[in-house]
């Protein structure tokens, strides 16, 4: 009995885990929600609802679950995990800090949502990922300039925000209204390079407890606050973290919003449309990058060899794809670069495209031989890391491939020539002179 | 079952002058639900998917008073009829059938409610699960409802009411079939509402003593409710395989229903605590404005029990009068009134009733308040009470203002439940007077060096100051309310930004209206990390309660700062722009070895020429000495020889001309190794023979 149950589990999985994630669709399939109340799943719907009509399998759970777990048999149930769940101080079951660092270190993506209430749980998951909230729980970030005009929020907490990140790949290509919400503040580490600011607060804001008169100037201030911020890590798992958990709630995506000191009132504010595309963006649907077809060859030639000579003239070829959320599209950019690398690059070229994911150039080989490699590292904002690799030898020329008729040996060899002459007419003068 | 409600109403005022809205946070049903409804139930193509979101949408429609034609299309009816006339319809078709026909009102004849009563007292009897239960009985009160002649009253009321009782547990939830189903508190919502279709369907009266364990199973059932912070409370499932829609706000709503149909046909006081009845419906409102038509419509009918009296008396509290304010952010400048609404839960009007302001203060201070018992006057065209602030002296601030609702009619407060006094924060904003704004830079006996210069903190400025580490920089303005109190708003900030980024704040600090900050640089250039160079200066004066807001680039001033020493500390680390860190690379290529000097082609050629010259000179010499060829052997066999031996030394001269033009060397050698041994041999014979004939020459 207890056979049959396993092996009916493992049918039951079998569909499952040939629908996750592959590097062929790299669009999650599974999300794991994790919640602070089951009311959170009602308020904040219409994300989640946007989230299942493109495809997405949500699982919801409390955060408190005793059942919650990430993996079974060393493999992952799901393909990323949201944590809607701020004031958490402890999750249950097997799920712990470590445990949701190992899935971003295994290329899971992560939405975590802080607010007010954000728990000490929360802000180290934020830390390592670059992020720092501000250390004063209490504190919220004010603008009394770009404040969201409203009628019945005096202390201005309610910010709408529109500096976001200038980046296709991460916002899609339409404007985004402006983005209003309460937010917790927070910068990002200067040392970590893999974190960018999506949206950031206006230069006059800053982050402070509004009941409290300050006194001593706030930790946080002006465009260095990070409202909602992105991380990519290297193995292209992506990180978002918001500062607000009522970003993603119904009655911010139906309210209007309207910037102190505009006069226009936009019916929608653009929390919605951000947060979709942002939630595109993370989940694999947009900016994923994949490079096929390496293929290089002697000019003239077909076939690729597998050594050069120095200085011989080499056509390079990639086709780059990007993904679409549903297909493979050609991918057209102007800065595809590839180097010709030995210690240090001794070619770097730009690729000319032809506009259907075929990237080309052609050079000629430096006349330094050694072992080369073909390296296209190519990283673009809101992209996934393209690195390629093909090591290729150059040797130098051979014997007989130098140069053989100088003209400045001329001479040299007009003298050898006539001597041998001379010598013929007179071996054959002197033997029969008489 | 009306008269019976009606003895209920205003039973028990209860202690609860707990306020529904004491936080004001709690925003009665608006036009925000109403287009959220109008977007939700968007029936497509014409119908819903099923008869059951088609009452959903009906019943919400019904109570936020929308027209119903919206979702409606004509066909409806008739597939109720269809519905009801089909001998294969299940119970739950059935039931949701008759819920639609009772909005509805369609035509159904007399006879197929007869026939359908009798085919659903058959179900009722064979009925072993608890939605089987609810659904016939439910089916059955509609029917009754309807005023049809049928045969809709229960035989064996008290055998049907044992059977649902059966299902029960001790903690106070339900099963929802006999045979091993997980218990739910959604079951229970349901168990009660079928209970009390059970009661008002019995012939005769049912045993109290049961009713009286059904009334236990609910105390007991409130005692695993949930609280928020906010005070509200809400049920929750806590089952494993819970299904997908079962969230805290369809159990909750489940158990108000079943709730409020058993409590309205029963009598007796049911001993709930009345704080979480009213946190119930605080949960309903806090919700706000669901996403999914199934949670607008649990939402939209639960408060609609708490909020007709007939319905609402199940547990004997009068309505909760909502008091809201449409804005609580207050601007002198543009003469803003006060306004103050008083609606139910579902916001609709209030009877007839006074708001007074009772008290109103600052609230960072403990003073004595501003005003005191002041009357609101009312609008009846616009149903608000509104209240002028300029003549009552308010300035610029954060205000605590706490209202209390009056009802004018005694009888009315049987019915309405007005809360305490209500406490809400109001903002009173307005246009804050900056007045002598000056900056200077002073030596360190705070003598001025250069002039003051005076700054216009509404344009645009654009200062250009130097200084060195032994003077100082003094910025000075004054605020004013526009009444004239000075002003002290929560942000004003001066920041100096190096070239490198690095930014340095300061809280300019104030004594009345008066600000002024001076910055000591000989103090502050360890904080600066000893950068001398361009700082640009910015002030930024913001308050919540300040319309004329600002951050203005003032300028810069060009700091002269002495050389760090070695151990002063290094500027943090600036966060490097994303934009650049991301862009294509500069190219490189490979600069190659340029090819060796050569000499001209015609030089070369020209030295050819003279190195082939001598072989002329040597060939015209020869003539010249008349050299002959007498002696070449003229016998056959030794000029043979002869004539090979020099073909042979023509080939191996030859060969090395190949070897230039083609000719690897090992093919030459091997060639040469030939032609050598060939050559030595007719080399041989050839000097032999020209020796012995010398010889011979000598000896003759």
């Amino acid at each position: 009995m207890a056979k049959l149950s396993i092996f009916l589990t493992f049918i039951s999985l079998l569909p499952l885990l040939c629908y996750s994630f592959s590097p062929e669709n790299p669009t999650d399939r599974k999300i794991l929600v994790l919640l602070d109340n089951a009311a959170i799943k009602s308020s904040h719907s219409i994300f989640f609802k946007s989230l299942q009509t493109r495809g997405f399998k949500l699982d919801f759970k409390l955060a408190d679950d005793p059942n919650l777990t990430l993996q079974r048999y060393g493999r992952y149930l799901y393909d990323a995990l949201i944590l809607f769940s701020p004031s958490t101080k402890r999750f249950g079951g097997s799920l712990d800090f470590a445990a949701i660092l190992e899935f971003v270190d295994s290329g899971h993506d992560l939405i975590v949502a802080a607010d007010a209430s954000a728990s000490d749980l929360i802000r180290n998951i934020a830390t390592e990922c670059g992020v720092d909230f501000d250390e004063d729980s209490a504190a919220r970030v004010i603008d009394h300039t770009s404040y969201a005009v409203s009628e019945t929020e005096g202390d201005h907490t309610v910010i709408a925000a529109d500096d976001f990140i200038q980046s296709n790949a991460i916002l899609g290509n339409k404007k985004i209204e402006a983005s209003s919400s309460l937010w917790i503040g927070h910068t990002l580490n200067a040392a970590n390079n893999l974190v960018l600011k999506v949206l950031s607060a206006s230069p006059s804001a800053y982050s402070a407890n509004p009941e409290i008169k300050l006194s001593s100037p706030p930790s946080l201030t002006g465009s260095a606050i990070s409202l909602v911020s992105v991380a990519q890590a290297r193995n292209n798992a992506r990180i978002l973290i918001s500062g607000s958990l009522d970003l993603f709630s119904n009655r911010l995506f139906r309210s209007g919003v309207q910037k102190a000191g505009r006069s226009t009132k936009h019916e929608k504010s653009g929390n919605e449309q951000f947060v979709t595309e942002l939630s595109k963006w993370v989940f694999h649907e947009r900016g994923h990058l994949k490079a096929v077809n390496v293929r290089h060859h002697k000019v003239g030639e077909t076939t690729e060899p597998a050594i050069y000579r120095i200085n011989d003239n080499l056509e390079y070829s990639i086709e780059i794809y990007e993904w679409s959320g549903v297909s493979w599209e050609p991918y057209v950019a102007d800065d595809v670069q590839v180097q010709f690398y030995m210690m240090s690059p001794y070619v770097l070229k730009t690729l000319s495209t032809d506009k259907k994911g075929l990237y080309s150039t052609s050079f000629r080989v430096p006349d330094v031989y050694g072992v080369f490699q073909f390296k296209v590292e190519y990283q673009r904002l809101g992209y996934t890391t393209l690195s390629l690799s093909n090591q290729i030898p150059v040797r130098p020329f051979r014997h007989n491939e130098y140069e053989r008729f100088l003209p400045a040996a001329f001479p040299y060899y007009g003298a050898s020539f006539s001597t041998m002459a001379g010598f013929f007419v007179f071996t054959i003068v002197y033997l029969y002179n008489k | 079952m009306r008269s019976r409600m009606a003895r209920n109403v205003g039973f028990l005022f209860l202690i609860l002058s707990l306020a529904i809205c004491q936080a004001a946070i709690f925003q009665p049903i608006s036009d925000s639900h109403r287009s959220a409804a109008l977007e939700l139930f968007s029936p497509t193509d014409g119908s819903f998917a099923s008869l059951e979101e088609t009452y959903e949408a009906l019943r919400t429609f019904q109570i936020l008073g929308l027209e119903k034609e919206a979702v409606l299309s004509p066909e409806t009816c008739t597939l109720v009829v269809k519905n009801l006339r089909s001998s294969s319809s299940n119970p739950k078709d059935l039931f949701y059938a008759l819920r639609v026909n009772s909005i509805l009102k369609c035509e159904v004849d007399a006879d197929i409610l007869v026939g359908i009563s009798s085919k659903l007292q058959a179900m009722v009897r064979d009925a072993s699960s608890l939605l089987d239960f609810y659904h016939s009985i439910g089916s059955l009160v509609l029917i009754k409802d309807w005023g049809s002649d049928g045969n809709v009253l229960l035989a064996d009321a008290d055998g049907t009411f044992h059977s649902i009782k059966a299902l029960s547990q001790s903690d106070g939830r339900w099963r929802h079939s006999s045979n091993g189903a997980e218990s739910s508190i959604y079951a229970s919502g349901l168990a009660l509402e079928a209970l009390a279709g059970v009661v008002s369907l019995s012939s005769s009266e049912i045993d109290q003593s049961l009713i009286g364990t059904v009334k236990n199973d609910i105390v007991k059932l409130f005692d695993s409710l949930e609280k928020y912070d906010d005070g509200a409370f809400y049920f929750d499932e806590k089952l494993v395989d819970a299904r997908e829609d079962q969230g805290p706000l369809s159990t909750s709503a489940s158990v108000v229903r079943g709730l409020a149909a058993f409590t309205a046909v029963t009598s007796g006081k049911l001993n709930l605590p009345g704080d979480r009845i009213l946190g119930l419906a605080k949960f309903f409102l806090g919700v706000g404005v669901p996403g999914s038509a199934k949670d607008l419509f649990n939402q939209i009918d639960s408060l609609d029990k708490f909020c007709y009296t007939n319905s609402f008396s199940w547990y004997r509290v009068s309505i909760p009068l909502i008091l809201s304010l449409p804005a609580t952010v207050l601007s002198l400048t543009n003469k803003n009134q006060l306004k103050v609404k008083v609606n139910t839960v579902l916001g609709s009007d209030a009877p007839p009733l006074t708001v007074k302001l009772v008290q109103a203060f600052r609230s960072s201070s403990k003073e004595a308040p501003l005003v005191e018992n002041q009357e609101l006057m009312f609008d009846p065209e616009s149903m608000t009470h509104s209240l002028d602030l300029l003549p009552m002296g308010f300035d610029v601030g954060k205000y605590i203002f706490v209202f209390r609702v009056l009802l004018h009619d005694p009888e009315d407060k049987k019915i309405y439940a007005t809360g305490g006094q209500t406490q809400v924060p109001i903002f009173i904003t307005g246009f804050i007077k900056i007045d002598s704004a000056e900056i200077a830079v002073l030596d360190s006996d705070l003598q001025s060096t250069g002039s003051k210069q005076k700054l216009d903190l509404s344009g645009e400025t654009s200062l250009s100051l130097s200084a060195n580490h032994l003077q100082k920089l003094r910025l000075s303005f004054q605020l004013t309310t526009s009444l004239g109190q000075p002003f002290k708003p929560d942000q004003v900030f001066l920041k100096l930004t190096h070239e490198t980024k690095v930014e340095h704040i300061f809280v300019v600090g104030n004594s009345g209206s008066q600000f002024e900050i001076i910055l000591d640089f000989l103090r502050l250039v360890e904080k600066f990390y000893y950068l001398s160079g361009r700082y640009d200066i910015q002030l930024t004066v913001g308050d919540a309660a300040m319309e004329n807001s600002f951050l203005q680039a003032l300028g810069h001033v060009e700091l002269d700062l002495p050389e760090p020493p070695e151990k002063a500390s290094r500027p943090p680390l600036q966060p490097v722009d994303s934009y650049s860190r991301y862009g294509p690379k500069q190219e490189i290529s490979h600069i190659f070895r340029s090819p060796e000097k050569r000499p001209a082609q015609e030089l070369s050629l020209a030295f050819l020429a003279l190195t082939i010259l001598p072989l002329f000179g040597f060939l015209i010499g020869l003539v010249r000495l008349g050299v002959n060829l007498k002696n070449f052997p003229t016998a056959v066999g030794p000029a043979t020889y002869a004539i090979l031996f020099h073909a042979g030394i023509a080939a191996v001269l030859s060969l090395y001309l190949l070897f230039w033009l083609k000719l690897d060397l090992f093919t030459t050698l091997k060639a040469l190794g030939f032609l050598g041994a060939f050559l030595l041999f007719v080399g041989h014979r050839t000097l032999a023979h020209l020796a012995s004939t010398s010889a011979k020459l000598k000896s003759a």
